[in-house]
């Protein structure tokens, strides 16, 4: 080992047995918890939502034995009101086998979302102590995918994809594009949301690419949201308090929620249009 | 202009008497030609006296007589100097003081306090280039500019905090100029090291409040940091060996006693030992590269006297910060500095008229580029200057100086800047805004000895700026009095109002190279600042000069962001400002003593901010709609307690100790009081813990405290001197905070992948251990 190498490794040991990340304890402010509602309204499936609540940062935490019970908010009124018709969610835990989410009202009767609408959703929560949360959300048409393109370099068997589609100029957007590799349940490889305000004037063409990480054979779930401002709001704003959470140039941020009423609600009531599709990478 | 400058001269020619002789110059150092700041010169048997203006220049009015009248020169560290004068004529009088021995065995006259005393300036701090080399120091490395932190009112110590918060104000509110230029961003490696090589700086000194006149655009400091001129007696250079980096000066005379050069350059080195060690792991698929990082910075100036009246300088700084990451499939780059350069032309009019013109240059920008293989990404901001500015200094007797100046800058902002794509072209992104803005200043000031108790400096200026069709005026008084109660004691106030045109967009942690400076537009007003303060002087015996102030500071225009900003890459950045107000007030304490083989200082400052009625600037846009935790809270450098202690113990000839001890309550942080579970759509992962975040900055941290210990230790070689100088830096080794997170840890549920939190910590991380380092320093 070279000289240099032993100073930098001596620098690096002595600086680690320094121990500069300590636990310590500290008394956070008070903080009242607050319901939490995550209701997305897609397309041909029930009408249905989780409502949750929140706590103290340092109150103890769910068991793990019953940590969806200490968790969810039971006993709330929920109704959805659509096109003149009101569908009244029972409080009902359901799991959706294939992707594995849990929700805690769910739609008599199993209504569901229609296909296409363009008006107006509303929803209206009762809470058990008699609290209430509003919101009002619609549903945006899809948008397709126009092409997914996979590349392989000349020197390498691992291949990029980037999947292409078209914005509209006549309108600001917002998509969430979802990138998943051989299952439906699996976690993404990609997700992120993005605006169309980047794009250079007179172009439309959006395309999203990743790394050179996939061989021939994997097979490729792309999922294009195509979502509203308040829902691209709310998920930054997720992503930017948990980004700043242990980052000291992260800058810190409340939920953005659009979500009404006199609980003080954090969460989201959107619609939730997607174009999805199936792919697998074949020898080029 | 003409008409401009006739009609001030008009207006003070009354004012000149015809039975008095003028006596004018500039006082220097004889054995290097660079002129003093600040020397007195007086007529003790007349009761007369004066200092030198920040140019060295000084006039003093003397009855006509036939009687010749002895002059006493005299500066803090040399020995004073007499001269006979006959005063039947106006007579200009250049002198060079000598150190005559070693600067540290010259007995520092007590009247530098009186100085003090008698002056109307108050709110300022100065800092000795000497007391910056001999104060113990980060990894060795002297830096002035963090040295006058430990004066009262400019929070001090703060583990990683970069920015200067002066007297409550944003790290965007000090004018920092160098050699007049101004510096927009005057850190390297995020703020551990100022851009300022103490070896090439002249005089640095700090205005809290009190604000001359000549002084505008920010609110709550002015830095003024002067280069050195460069010897024009003989060749010299000094410079030093650190841990990390080393630096060497060099100056000298191009035509002996009429001009002279000097340039002076520091470079870290990590970079060549993190080159080695990744040239040497080259193959070896378990080493991750180490970035490589340095900075560097060049100084130079030339300087030539044409005759007795004129002289020109010119002078420049380059300095920038270098990170680069570099692989087969991905190359990133990551640069950011300032370039500044100055053209200043000083004229003597007249014995009592003295012109400074200078032509500034700044420019700041970053550049990050980014390649992955078919891919490329560039982002950059750039702020350019260019000023020119002329200054008039005319004393037309010794119960009136004035000034009066005039000055215009051309600003061009490019406010991120991108180009994203694939090589193809296929796709495409860009973004980035462009504006130029003028800005433009005009001022007077008189400053009055009405008695021999009572002296008040009166001033106005006039500042406005234009940019995006729209035009801001803003009208500035200044005020500042002095009362002297006695030879002791000495009573002071002051009253200014400031105007700030450009806001620095940065976000609530730490400062970084990518924070955007941004103009006022048609709806960005610009920030005000008004500010009084008031305070004494005391002289306790010969040795120890107490000084108390307090001040009141209100701010209006006041920019955040607000929740949930979008900062980089946004078009559209005035849709997520918010604008309020804030106020901050505080008592400034301290006591000082520069006389005999112990000198140093106590300062304490008890300070408080406030930051209010923040509206979003965009009423209709994306962020309108109510968002929590945006009421009334105080910024991250609000420190309620901030106490600095410096020492500097000359034990012998050869041995010098020095020691620092700063504590302050601990900046604010803010933490999240509560936590949700996020289920978040079909596909996507589920988190199980979300910070909740309320109520801006609603956490302090625990109280920074920090003892730093020095020793030098001084050679004498034929050739010139050295120093071996051993700073210990944190030497009781305490944890200071530089943030603290909370963090979960999580099991998962028996017969599935979902991890749910089963525990959570606060954890603190510090930066800095106990950190002993050598340099050694050398001159010739």
């Amino acid at each position: 080992m070279k000289m240099s190498k032993w100073l930098l490794f001596f620098s690096f040991a002595a600086l680690a047995a320094c121990n500069l990340e300590q636990e310590i304890d500290i008394d956070l402010p008070e903080y009242e918890s607050r319901p939490v509602v995550e209701a997305y309204l897609e397309p041909g499936q029930p009408f249905r939502l989780l409502l949750t609540r929140s706590a103290a940062y340092f109150d103890p935490l769910p068991t793990v034995d019953n940590f969806l019970g200490e968790l969810l908010l039971s006993g709330a009124e929920v109704e959805i009101v659509h096109n003149g018709a009101t569908y009244t969610l029972n409080n009902q835990l359901s799991l959706d086998p294939q992707t594995q989410k849990i929700y805690n009202y769910i739609a008599e009767g199993g209504a569901r979302v229609p296909e296409d609408s363009s008006l107006p959703f509303e929803l209206f929560i009762r809470l058990p102590d008699g609290r209430t949360i509003t919101g009002q959300t619609a549903l945006l048409p899809p948008v397709a995918i126009d092409s997914l393109v996979v590349e392989f370099p000349e020197t390498d068997t691992l291949a990029r994809v980037l999947t292409y589609f078209t914005d509209d100029p006549d309108q600001d957007n917002y998509y969430r594009y979802m990138l998943q590799l051989n299952a439906l349940d699996s976690l993404p490889e990609q997700d992120f949301v993005s605006d169309d305000r980047l794009l250079s004037p007179g172009d439309s063409t959006i395309a999203f690419g990743t790394g050179f990480n996939y061989e021939v054979g994997d097979t490729l779930f792309t999922t294009l949201y195509h979502i509203s401002e308040d829902y691209a709001t709310f998920l930054e704003s997720v992503s930017g308090a948990a980004a700043a959470n242990g980052n000291p140039f992260g800058q810190p941020s409340p939920v953005i929620s659009n979500l009404g009423g006199d609980a003080g609600a954090l969460g989201i009531f959107t619609g939730l249009a997607k174009t999805q599709r199936m792919d697998i990478i074949e020898e080029p | 202009m003409k008409f401009y400058f006739n009609f001030i001269l008009l207006l003070l020619a009354g004012a000149i008497e015809a039975q008095e002789v003028t006596v004018s110059g500039s006082v220097s150092d004889e054995e290097t030609g660079e002129t003093l700041i600040g020397a007195t010169v007086a007529a003790p048997s007349l009761g007369l006296g004066t200092t030198t203006n920040e140019y060295g220049f000084y006039s003093l009015s003397i009855p006509r007589s036939d009687t010749a009248v002895e002059l006493v020169f005299s500066y803090v560290g040399f020995q004073s100097q007499l001269a006979s004068f006959l005063p039947k004529a106006d007579t200009v009088l250049s002198l060079g003081l000598s150190t005559g021995v070693q600067l540290e065995e010259v007995v520092v006259k007590a009247n530098s306090y009186q100085e003090q005393m008698s002056s109307t300036e108050m709110s300022v701090e100065a800092i000795s280039t000497r007391e910056a080399k001999l104060v113990p120091v980060l990894l060795g490395e002297s830096d002035i500019l963090k040295t006058v932190q430990l004066k009262p009112g400019i929070p001090s110590g703060s583990e990683g905090r970069t920015g200067l918060f002066v007297r409550g104000g944003a790290g965007d509110q000090n004018l920092i100029v160098l050699d007049e230029a101004i510096v927009y961003n005057a850190n390297h490696l995020f703020g551990f090291f100022s851009t300022f090589n103490t070896d090439a700086v002249k005089d640095l000194k700090i205005y809290k409040g009190g604000f001359p006149a000549q002084y505008g655009g920010r609110l709550s400091s002015v830095i003024d940091v002067k280069l050195k001129e460069g010897n024009n007696q003989k060749f010299s250079g000094s410079g030093g060996l650190g841990l990390i980096s080393s630096r060497l000066t060099l100056e000298g005379p191009i035509q002996k006693g009429k001009s002279s050069f000097i340039v002076s350059g520091r470079r870290t080195y990590v970079d060549l030992l993190t080159r080695g060690v990744n040239r040497a792991n080259e193959g070896n698929e378990d080493f991750t590269p180490i970035p490589d990082y340095y900075f560097y910075d060049l100084n130079a100036k030339v300087n030539h006297q044409f005759g007795e009246k004129d002289r020109l300088f010119l002078s420049g700084y380059f300095g920038r910060d270098v990170f680069g990451f570099n692989s087969d499939f991905f190359n990133f780059d990551f640069d950011w500095g300032n370039a500044t350069g100055t053209a200043r032309w000083n004229h003597v009019f007249s014995p009592k008229l003295f012109a400074n013109t200078t032509f500034t240059y700044s420019d700041y920008q970053y550049n990050i580029r980014n390649e992955v293989t078919g891919f490329s990404f560039g982002l950059g901001s750039d702020i350019q200057d260019a000023t020119l500015k002329t200054d008039f200094y005319f004393a037309p007797n010794n119960r009136h100086t004035m000034r009066f100046g005039v000055m215009g800058t051309h600003h061009t902002f490019t406010v991120g800047r991108l180009q994203a794509g694939s090589d193809d072209g296929v796709v495409s992104f860009s973004a980035g805004q462009e504006f130029d803005g003028v800005e433009f200043g005009t001022y007077f000031a008189d400053e009055m000895e009405l008695s021999d108790e009572l002296s008040i400096n009166a001033g106005i200026r006039l500042s406005g700026f234009s940019n995006d069709g729209k035009t801001y005026f803003g009208l500035e008084p200044r005020v500042a009095a002095r009362y002297r109660v006695s030879d002791r004691v000495s009573a002071k106030a002051s009253y200014a109002r400031m105007y700030q045109y450009l806001h620095l967009i940065a976000n609530a942690g730490v400062a970084l190279p990518t924070d955007i400076w941004y103009p006022s537009t048609s709806r960005v007003r610009p920030q005000r600042s008004d500010q009084v303060a008031a305070g004494f002087s005391y002289l306790l015996g010969d040795q120890y000069f107490i000084n108390v102030e307090g001040y009141h500071k209100w701010l209006a225009n006041q920019l955040q962001f607000v929740d949930g900003a979008q900062i980089f890459v946004n078009d559209e950045l005035e849709e997520e400002f918010a604008v309020g107000e804030g106020r901050a007030y505080g008592l400034e304490f301290s006591i000082e003593k520069k006389q005999g083989r112990l000198t140093g200082w106590v300062g304490y400052t008890l300070a408080l901010t406030r930051l209010q009625n923040f509206e979003t600037l965009d009423p209709n846009g994306r962020f309108a709609q109510e968002s929590e935790g945006f009421g009334p809270f105080s910024p991250i450098y609000d420190r309620r307690h901030d106490i600095s202690v410096v020492g500097i113990y000359e034990i012998s000839r050869r041995f010098t100790a020095s020691v620092t001890f700063v504590y302050g309550s601990g900046d604010l942080s803010w933490l999240p009081p509560g936590r949700f579970t996020f289920q978040d759509v079909p596909g996507a992962g589920f988190e199980a813990v979300v910070p909740d975040y309320r109520e801006r900055n609603n956490f302090r941290l625990p109280a920074y405290h920090r003892l730093d210990l020095g020793l030098v230790y001084k050679f004498f070689p034929k050739w010139g001197k050295s120093d071996l100088t051993l700073s210990v830096v944190n030497a009781y080794d305490r944890r200071n905070a530089f943030f603290i997170f909370l963090e979960p840890s999580f099991e998962a549920i028996e017969g599935t992948d979902i991890e749910v939190p089963t525990g959570i910590a606060a954890k603190q991380v510090s930066l800095f251990p106990i950190l002993p380092s050598l340099t050694w320093n050398f001159e010739f």
